[in-house]
């Protein structure tokens, strides 16, 4: 398959590219390492007239500790972010999702940390060849007025299905972008819009520079758990992190987190409020955490990336549980000491 | 038994050289002088009738060379049967499903070529479609082809014996449906043509084929040249498994474009095109009933079996029927009857496929275990109770000369420890056999059989002339070990020129299991033939009878006395001295009922010998996702004979990843009308080598009377029997009977609750 | 589109082309460097038949920029072993019959040697794990797995009988 015909930009310092960013504007693309774009543009979904190459700007390479966080540079390789014994120790979670996105030799080396979250969303009526899609009229997300996976839907349906953008959402990440007017730092929750259409809030003038985990506590764990029919290649169909915050065998504080359900990872309020104050060891809570997780995941599910809704949903229960366990048994490992 | 150089050692392939070294051309990789790109124009409605195309600004594009349409071509429908002729290659009239060829463009470069496509204006009407097997033989269906009323592409009617009165003596009756989706291929390399014409007319064409000579003649006739000025030439293939056996579209559309524009044309297929526009397997509807005896004996059986069998016909007659042969080959039974309906649809062509009918093959023997639980016995028994035997005749009339299912079965069990785990697996696991039988070869009239020519160098060594063709199972090098056995040289001595059709003369291709039986044996008979003939020169030089001679290691010598032998290149040189050029020929033609066709009379001899397979697998399954991990397999088949062992190995290992690990656990393929939802390899979940279990294998030597040194077909009895046993084996696990393939992880899961569910019911 | 220079290194050798943006590592080696040893089998980057090494490293050559590999040195199926011969892995996958078809071969060498080049030592888990981004439809990887154990000079762990 062909792509289609772009200019390259080549900037070689950060303020060079937010320069071309700002030129080339709605008209330009960020490349880093290309494996989600470049097949999107071979399918014709994406064609930009401006590629803008990150490939000299090392200064956006690294995991570092700053200030009780760890910053970690947007084009930092998944394959480095999951090697960094920082990453292990604080945001385990992270480096477990990571390591199960696709395959090895597909897009750890080359592909980043930063494509990984801003990962566009997913649809199997919309990931297709420019021919697939032709003959009818385009869906919402490619511009039309239809949704052909939730018929008579006003908007678009697609599904975010970005391992680390589950998990960094349960880390509680934030994300800093650049853009010639500036710099701002957000929640990792405030970059998705909600909007399948344009799911992520990053202007076409900015860069995403820095991923941003809070060292929670010492005694804090996180897990991810996802599923799909083959252990790699695939996208999950569902997936699940978790963070908890331990403090004398209790649970101070938790996160969790479901992705592949709806336009954006959710955010489960009301069964991480659940397990406040409850002993790391009580599988009950975590049986009831994960149903409720479940049934405000059953929501958002809509039939478009392969698999049934109805399994992927009683997944969620399944993979919040599991990742609830491990994170608890992780965290009674860490708050027992030596 | 003799004693082989080669024939039954474990032999490295002789290609795989060029292939790990990144020498080895496919079709995709050649490059000629002002080649141009060929693109092909898709219908992106499943039914409609083509009003009016206007390649006019295409052709304005510069760079592009030519543009040809329907108006090209000589209007003619080709099929694979002069009953199932119903395919322009370019058609005029209308389009039949998602995807089909339109119009196609050569132009210098594929960019070009991408932006002439969108130039061209096609008017279409659109019409109603169907997509579903049942909705189109019910009345009001659009009807897709005149001539076939109720869209019934092919009813294939077999009965034999009593099956009434079979039933009526029965201790035990069942009848069960099971469906199954449709499957694809997926071969490693997407599709491609290569075709260039000289200026005498004489056309070379390059293409993934199963059977070069089987492109050649339609070829020939869809471009109105002689056949012998058709060069179909080799190449090489990365895979077929049944998908490649007739003429492409793609094949007559390249050679279209390069006679127009007088230059090589190239056309590479996406993985999307390989996927919708070449072939797919069959999705099926399959009710079985069977009727057996006290024993699990079957008395009587009727199937009936409705096949999505696509826009067009293919293959439809041989697919229609293989599922049922397959079934009454590996099993006895007296009364028997069969309807099977290949039924259109406006979605892509089905055709031939390694698996034949999940929904049958699965059906036929998940179907056989519930009887066994019925009554008290258990799978492998009632297995044992009805399996072939040599000798016997299959319901249809063709006689089995060799058969080792019992073998098969009692080694396989024996490997899998079945006594030891039957029954007494911990939940959530389980364990199950299938059995299948695979015939080795089909009636092909006058191209049923092969001839070699073997011809000497002055030097010693010697070329294989034969169609042969590999797509990769390794028969140029189960050539080579033949020649260099019954020659007396070393395979590096042997060349081979094969599958290409200018030179080699007629084969029927790979794609009936045949290459083996029939080209194998072709090249045996024509290195004998040469042998006979170097030994009649070499007994007069060594005072010695021509039937006391032994040709080995480059030597010909008295048998018993090789330190007084003559080296063949001396012998050859010899005969040259005495006018005495050498070569050797020799033809197989299997003996097989000429009167035998697939719908008109599918009775008598099929072909000259079957295989015969048995597979175990071992699985435990995750109660929580139906996720199934498999930890097993043993697989055995009859071969006949191994020709190689390291060959036939991995030919086992691909079977069970392609029919069980695949087959039965992740792929399908999903639909929004007639556009295939899944078809790359994304979505479409072709296995891993991650997910791979371990796989014992076991080869079993009938030793037919016929096959080369005894040996059968190799490998699809093994893909066919892994689909049923992993579906056994999940069955068993969470002791629910699944009828409907493959068995994903949400098939599974639900059966699991709702047996929860009903287990709670009967306790409350 | 005007072309632009890039320069890399492929095999051991200098290269210098000419090449627009748009054309792709894999073409640019297919096409211009006439190497059609590094094979097209999806093109978006999931069967692993476009595998080549960038500096050591796996990386699918379909979803790679050919402008992207600036300064890079690449390793492709033909450039694997050399004057003295084939690389281990080229052999053990010839002896091991792990060679079918052979459209994915180059792909599973470029991965396997990927991996070899930073493990190795690695256990069969570490090889299923490293050639699990590479599809063949051919072999059910068996002997591909067995031919990379060899190649790292384990003794392959039985992970299939016969007879």
């Amino acid at each position: 398959m062909r792509l289609p015909r772009f200019d390259y930009l080549e900037p070689h310092t950060l303020e060079e590219a937010l320069e071309m960013r700002s030129e080339a504007g709605e008209k330009g693309e960020v490349l880093a390492g290309g494996t989600d774009l470049l097949v999107r543009m071979k399918q014709r979904l994406k064609k930009p007239s401006f590629l803008i190459t990150l490939k000299h700007l090392r200064e956006l390479e690294g995991v570092k500790m700053e200030e009780g966080e760890l910053a970690i540079g947007a084009k930092t390789s998944l394959r480095d972010v999951i090697r960094s014994p920082w990453v292990q120790r604080y945001a385990n979670g992270l480096a477990e999702a990571l390591s199960s996105v696709g395959a090895y030799t597909i897009q750890h080396v080359r592909g980043t940390i930063g494509g990984n979250l801003c990962q566009d969303t997913r649809c199997l009526y919309y990931n297709q060849s420019a021919f697939w899609r032709s003959g009818r009229a385009p869906c919402h997300k490619a511009g039309g007025k239809i949704c052909y996976a939730r018929e008579g839907s006003d908007r678009c349906r697609s599904t975010n299905q970005s391992d680390g953008a589950t998990a960094l959402l349960a880390l509680d990440a934030r994300v800093t972008l650049r853009s010639l007017r500036g710099e701002r730092t957000i929640p990792v929750s405030d970059l998705f819009t909600m909007k399948g259409e344009a799911p992520l809030d990053i202007r076409s003038d900015e860069i995403l520079t820095t991923i941003r985990i809070p060292i929670a506590s010492q005694s804090a764990a996180s897990a991810y758990e996802r599923i799909s029919y083959r252990s790699a290649i695939d996208f999950p169909v569902a997936c699940a992190a978790v963070l908890i915050e331990a403090e004398d065998k209790t649970i101070r504080r938790a996160r969790i987190a479901v992705g592949a359900m709806g336009n954006a990872p959710l955010l489960m309020i009301q069964a991480a409020e659940l397990l406040q104050g409850k002993p790391l060891e009580d599988e009950g809570v975590r049986k009831r955490a994960a149903r409720i997780a479940m049934d405000h995941a059953s929501a958002f599910a809509v039939n478009n990336v392969g698999a049934t809704v109805e399994w992927r949903v009683s997944m969620v229960e399944v993979l919040v549980r599991r990742a609830l366990r491990r994170a608890c048994e992780a965290a009674r490992g860490i708050g027992e000491g030596p | 038994m003799p004693e082989y150089s080669y024939i039954g050692k474990r032999m490295p392939r002789i290609d795989s050289l060029a292939k790990v070294t990144g020498a080895a051309k496919y079709t995709a990789d050649l490059k000629f002088p002002r080649m141009l790109v060929g693109k092909v124009l898709r219908s992106p409605l499943p039914h409609a009738r083509i009003l009016n195309i206007d390649a006019s600004r295409a052709l304005r594009l510069p760079g592009v060379k030519a543009v040809v349409t329907g108006k090209d071509t000589y209007g003619e429908k080709w099929g694979v049967f002069r009953y199932t002729q119903d395919q322009m290659f370019l058609p005029l009239d209308k389009v039949r499903y998602f995807g089909e060829e339109v119009a196609a463009v050569a132009a210098t470069d594929e960019d070009t070529a991408l932006e002439a496509l969108e130039l061209i204006k096609v008017d279409y009407e659109e019409l109603p479609a169907v997509f579903d097997p049942m909705e189109a033989i019910a009345p009001g269906a659009p009807l897709i082809h005149d001539d076939f009323p109720q869209n019934i592409n092919i009813h294939v009617h077999i009965e034999v014996g009593d099956v009434e009165g079979g039933f009526a003596k029965s201790y035990l009756v069942r009848e069960d449906t099971f469906t199954a989706a449709e499957e694809s291929y997926f071969q490693g390399e997407p599709y491609a043509v290569v075709a260039r014409f000289d200026l005498d007319g004489n056309l070379e064409i390059w293409m993934p084929n199963a059977g070069p000579h089987m492109k050649a003649k339609p070829l020939s006739n869809a471009l109105r040249i002689p056949l012998h000025k058709v060069h179909v030439r080799k190449i090489a293939i990365g895979g077929a498994f049944g998908g490649r056996s007739e003429i492409s579209p793609a094949d007559f559309i390249c050679a279209l474009l390069a006679r127009k524009t007088g230059r090589p044309v190239k056309i590479v297929y996406t993985r999307e095109e390989n996927t919708v526009c070449t072939r797919q397997g069959h999705s099926m509807i399959a009710t079985i009933k069977t009727g057996v005896d006290k024993t699990g004996r079957v008395l009587a059986r009727d199937v009936t079996c409705y096949m999505d069998g696509g826009a067009y016909s293919s293959t439809g007659p041989i697919a229609t029927s293989v599922p049922f042969l397959c079934m009454e080959q590996a099993y006895k039974m007296d009364s028997v009857r069969y309807n099977g309906y290949r039924i259109y649809t406006n979605k892509p062509i089905r055709g031939m496929i390694r698996v034949h009918g999940r929904a049958f093959a699965c059906g036929v023997d998940t179907q056989l275990d519930m009887i066994a639980e019925e009554l008290g016995m258990d799978p492998v028994e009632i297995r044992l109770v009805n399996a072939r035997e040599a000798g016997e005749y299959t319901p249809t009339r063709s006689y089995v000369a060799s058969c080792a299912m019992k073998e098969t079965i009692l080694k396989a069990a024996e490997k899998a420890r079945w006594k030891e785990k039957w029954g007494k697996l911990p939940k959530w696991r389980g364990i199950g056999i299938g059995c299948n039988s695979v015939q080795t070869g089909f009636p092909m009239g006058i191209r049923g059989g092969s001839q070699a020519i073997i011809k000497f160098n002055e030097d010693g060594g010697a070329t294989v002339i034969s169609g042969v063709v590999d797509n990769g199972q390794g028969n140029d090098n189960m050539l080579v070990q033949i020649a260099a056995e019954e020659l007396g040289l070393r395979p590096e001595d042997i060349q081979l020129v094969t599958a290409d059709t200018e030179v080699t003369p007629l084969d029927p291709g790979a794609y009936s299991q045949v290459s083996t039986f029939i080209g194998g044996q072709a090249v045996r008979l024509a290195a004998q033939d040469a042998r006979k003939k170097l030994f009649q020169i070499a007994a007069r030089a060594l005072e010695a009878h021509p039937d006391d001679l032994v040709a080995r290691d480059r030597m010909i010598f008295v048998k018993g006395v090789p330190h007084k032998g003559l080296p063949i290149q001396k012998v050859i040189r010899m005969g040259l001295s005495q006018g005495i050029s050498v070569a050797g020929e020799g033809s197989y033609w299997p003996k097989v009922d000429p009167k035998r066709e697939w719908v008109q009379n599918p009775y008598g001899q099929m072909c000259e010998a079957f295989s015969f397979g048995t597979t175990i697998a071992e699985v435990e399954v995750d109660p929580e996702t139906g996720k199934v991990k498999v930890l097993e397999v043993v697989a055995a088949q009859d071969v006949g004979f191994a020709l190689n062992p390291l060959v036939l190995e991995g030919q086992f290992q691909g079977a069970v990843a392609m029919g069980g690990q695949g087959g039965m656990l992740t792929e399908y393929h999903f639909w929004d009308g007639g556009r295939v939802m899944n078809p790359t390899q994304l979505e479409y979940k072709v296995p891993l080598a991650i997910d791979m279990p371990k796989i014992h294998t076991i080869i079993v030597e009938s030793v037919d009377p016929k096959g080369p040194y005894g040996a059968k077909e190799a490998g699809m009895s093994i893909a066919m029997s892994a689909a049923q046993a992993y579906s056994a084996a999940i069955c068993n696990a969470i002791g629910v009977y699944l009828k409907d393939y493959p068995l994903t992880p949400e098939k599974i899961l639900k059966a699991i609750r709702e047996k929860e569910e009903a287990g709670e019911k009967t306790h409350q | 589109m005007s072309k632009r220079i890039v320069k890399f290194r492929v095999n051991g050798e200098e290269v210098e082309l000419a090449v627009e943006p748009h054309w792709t590592l894999l073409e640019a080696l297919r096409e211009e460097l006439d190497l059609t040893g590094t094979k097209e089998g999806c093109s978006e980057g999931v069967c692993g038949s476009c595998t080549v090494l960038v500096d050591g490293a796996p990386v699918r050559a379909c979803l790679t920029l050919a402008l992207e590999v600036e300064g890079r040195e690449i390793l492709t199926v033909e450039g694997l072993g050399g004057p003295d011969g084939l690389d281990p892995l080229q052999r053990a996958f010839i002896e091991r019959g792990a060679v079918q078809c052979g459209f994915c071969t180059s792909g599973m060498l470029m991965a396997a040697k990927g991996l070899l080049l930073e493990n190795p030592n690695p256990s069969q888990e570490d090889i299923k794990r490293a050639l699990a981004g590479n599809i063949c439809r051919c072999t059910g990887y068996i002997k591909i797995i067995e031919a990379v154990e060899e190649a790292a000079s384990l003794s392959p762990t039985p992970i299939h009988e016969s007879r």
